[in-house]
């Protein structure tokens, strides 16, 4: 039958109708995200063997990575770096302040199938207190820690503590628990059997070639929806891979030719030709690191508060950060001693940093009696961006009048240097995350560098006792006040890592570091 | 061997570095990082320390890692595998690739063969490896993906796997000894194909690929043997950079990432492991050249 125009005008507004139809419904699938799916193995190239497995043993971060997916803490920190709980259900202060009474999870399984009760959670916090650089901050507090019965204990402070959630929650050197038969046979050493309650646990350990991990069924996450490091955990892939692999270009190219699945600490200078692989996907990570040269207050030059703040005058910021990771993206400026996206993040003492004074810095040097003396300046290649901060660096102080020897170590020799003031007047390294600013090495006065000064310390123990968070903000705006007057440490910019995974991986990598529970892979 | 047990301990202890503070990490405090030395003994003074090492060096154990949590003899025989298998399949490279390109040169000395043979050779010598071992990562396994960028798969997991991998460190490995083994076989040639014999030969009228092959050919391996054999030695320990870079976990990455961390034990217990292999296998060359030449006698 012949069509009138009539008939020919409806069919061709109907195929349009449809074409629109499939296209918006396309552009919607197109749009949709991912849904997650169990199955596969996700291989992460990482950038070394870790020193330990036992999260109490050592603040290695390559240790907490990988730790935390069979292991977990008491409490651990979410999307803002705050503590939440996480084995604990959680917890109630007395009205004095010095008791605290932990809830733990009821039916949480280790992976041996014991369930985890405070049999276990008690000798593993009191371990943790022992071990621990946080737990022994703590624990300076701490006058008992026990059991009330098979889910509840206490913990007895010697005063009113601010930092019992923070350092319980601290995400490195965490407050893992193990099993009691665990912690027995290790004894005064290391953990031997890596057992846990975590999404993961591990089933096989080859030193140089992988750590091998498997969704562990009975895992119990927690009800409410992931946050950071904590709240639901769901091990989507099958198999989790730790793969070795020390040199990052292979690191890289072992995810470009789909080898691995991901891998992070990648350097900002691959970028370009990353983001451009269609199998590729980039992620900048921030925060990472904030840069820092560390200086000896306990002997030498840097006793002399006019000859630190002379080199904080002289430094011109903006060619230090381009030169030590290159692309804007990858770093930015900024003067608090905590992350932007931390709660304790200020910009009080904002006027000081960057001042690229030259003038001012060669006053100070005369002010302070600067007679040429050579600065011991230690830096390390292993960790590039360390060692371009440092030549820059120098090259500044150089143009003031400061005379630097820069001495170029390996990191086993720098770490075992820095512990003795004889041996150098200052050094590089950067600086994490801190789950209390009270925790944060650069003020400490343990810590290489030492700082020892009364009226930081005076602030900070103030701090270490007042539990309002309103109270306590106030007094880190003190401390950055003290901080960029006196100058303990050259605080530089922050400088942020490089994600690279391939297209399929997909899952939220919003914490400093990066995790693999909540991560799935499309087919 | 006691004056190398001796200098092993010596300098891995003399140079500046501590296993615990790298152990411990970053943010531990020199008092935490005193305790733990003082667990593992390094408080104690170096000569007590180096007594206690010579002690158990006769007993055969080598001690204890400080970050594998295995004995040394075990973390070593877990890498033996793999560096023996790229170790020989690099020598495999190298006598294939070195020993026809140093015949053919000395067959046609000073041809554009020769000069551009040994040209080749020349680059092979100069090139380092691991920049030759990241471009062929580049090159095959990223842009081409035919092989895998890293890794190792164990002999267990059949030999074609194994192969794939190691293919590219092989040849990584291997081209740097070819070179030497062309310009050595070439020299052994040149000095063969001088020799009166050779003339006779020619003159009964033997096809020249008889003389080349037949006759001058063998008795230019001998030295040429020598070489091989003394570069097997070197491969074994000398794998490390091509180990990094390719991820493979043999010997060479073990010392390496020993020596970085100041595993004391690793370091010591490996070094010592090489040596002797390379003191042995030095023996072995000399003991076949007995029966390769029979002109030669040891008293």
């Amino acid at each position: 039958m012949e069509r009138t125009s009539t008939a020919r005008w409806h069919h061709s507004l109907l195929c349009s109708l449809v074409c629109v139809m499939i296209l918006g419904v396309g552009t919607a699938l197109g749009g949709v995200a991912s849904t997650p799916r169990k199955g596969g193995t996700l291989r992460v190239a990482t950038l070394g063997e870790p020193p330990s497995l036992d999260a109490h043993w050592t603040t290695a971060t390559i240790t907490q990575v990988i730790t935390y997916h069979y292991l977990e803490g008491l409490y651990t920190q979410g999307k803002d770096y705050t503590p939440i709980p996480m084995l604990a259900e959680g917890h109630t202060v007395s009205d004095d302040g010095l008791v605290y009474t932990f809830k733990l999870r009821q039916g949480v399984l280790f992976h041996n199938g014991k369930e985890m009760t405070t049999e276990d959670a008690v000798p593993s916090i009191i371990r943790w207190g022992k071990m621990s650089t946080y737990g022994k901050g703590l624990f300076k507090q701490v006058e008992s820690v026990k059991a009330i019965d098979k889910y509840t204990f206490q913990m007895q402070l010697q005063e009113k503590s601010a930092i019992v959630l923070p350092s319980l929650g601290s995400a490195n050197n965490f407050s893992a628990i193990y099993p009691k038969e665990v912690l027995d046979e290790a004894g005064e050493g290391q953990v031997k059997t890596f057992i846990g309650t975590g999404p993961f646990k591990i089933e096989e350990r080859k030193p140089d070639r992988h750590i091998k991990m498997v969704r562990f069924e009975p895992y119990k996450s927690r009800p409410e929806p992931p946050n950071g490091w904590g709240g639901g955990k769901t091990a989507w892939v099958d198999t989790l891979m730790f793969i070795p692999t020390p040199d990052v270009s292979v690191r890289v190219a072992s995810v470009e030719s789909g080898e691995a699945d991901f891998t992070f600490d990648a350097t900002p200078d691959a970028y370009d030709r990353l983001k451009d692989n269609p199998d590729i996907k980039v992620q900048i990570a921030k925060p990472y690191y904030w840069l820092v040269s560390i200086l000896n207050k306990k002997k030498g030059l840097f006793t002399n508060e006019k000859l630190r703040q002379a080199f904080l005058a002289a430094l011109d910021m903006e060619p230090i950060m381009r030169a030590t990771v290159g692309r804007p993206e990858f770093y930015r400026h900024d003067s608090s001693l905590s992350f932007r996206e931390e709660q304790w993040w200020t910009d009080v003492g904002r006027e000081m940093y960057d001042q690229k004074d030259q003038e001012k810095a060669r006053r100070l040097l005369k002010e302070a009696g600067y007679q040429g003396e050579p600065l011991r300046y230690m830096t390390t290649q292993e960790y590039d961006w360390m060692y371009k901060f440092a030549l820059v660096t120098k090259q500044q102080l150089e143009a003031v009048g400061f005379k630097v020897d820069l001495q170029v170590v390996d990191w086993a020799t720098l770490v075992q240097r820095r512990n003795n003031p004889d041996l150098y007047d200052a050094f590089t390294t950067g600086i994490g995350q801190f789950a209390d600013p009270t925790l944060h090495v650069v003020v400490s006065c343990d810590w290489p560098g030492w700082n020892c000064d009364p009226d930081f310390q005076k602030l900070l123990d103030t701090m270490a006792i007042e539990t309002q968070f309103e109270k306590r903000y106030k007094l880190w705006q003190e401390v950055h006040k003290l901080f960029w007057e006196r100058v303990p440490v050259i605080r530089y910019g922050d400088i942020f890592a490089l994600n690279v995974m391939r297209k399929n991986v997909n899952g939220p990598f919003d914490m400093i570091r990066p995790y693999f529970w909540n991560v799935w892979l499309e087919k | 061997m006691f004056v190398v047990v001796t200098v092993i301990f010596l300098l891995i202890h003399l140079i500046p570095g501590d296993p615990v503070a790298v152990m411990l990490g970053p943010d531990a405090t020199p008092k935490q990082i005193a305790e733990v030395r003082a667990n593992y003994g390094l408080d104690l003074p170096l000569h007590w320390r180096l007594l206690k090492w010579y002690g158990r060096v006769l007993q055969g154990d080598l001690g204890e890692s400080y970050f594998l949590g295995r004995t040394v003899l075990q973390a070593m025989f877990e890498r033996l595998e793999p560096t023996m298998v790229l170790t020989v399949l690099a020598l495999l490279v190298a006598v294939i690739i070195g020993i026809p390109a140093g015949v053919i040169a000395a067959a046609h000395p000073n041809s554009l063969w020769d000069r551009l043979l040994m040209a080749v050779a020349l680059l092979g010598v100069c090139i380092p490896s691991f920049w030759l071992a990241l471009n062929l990562i580049y090159v095959f396994a990223v842009q081409l993906k035919w092989l895998p960028a890293m890794g190792y798969a164990p002999l267990s997991q059949g030999l074609g796997n194994n192969l794939r991998y190691m293919l590219l460190p092989a040849v990584a490995l291997g081209f740097n000894q070819s070179a030497l083994i062309a310009r050595i076989a070439r020299s052994c040639m040149l000095e063969v194909m001088r020799q009166d014999y050779i003339r006779t030969a020619r003159a009964k009228g033997l096809a020249e690929r008889v003389v080349i092959y037949i006759h001058a050919l063998r008795n230019a391996m001998i030295p040429t043997m020598t070489v091989i054999g003394i570069t097997f030695a070197i491969l074994i320990g000398g794998a490390v950079v091509t180990e990094v870079v390719f991820n493979i976990p043999g010997l060479g990455r073990l010392i390496i990432s020993a020596i970085l961390r100041r595993d004391y034990p690793v370091v010591q217990g490996c070094v010592l492991f090489l040596t002797m292999t390379y003191v042995l296998i030095n023996l072995g060359v000399d003991l076949i050249y007995v029966f390769i030449d029979p002109r030669i006698r040891y008293d």
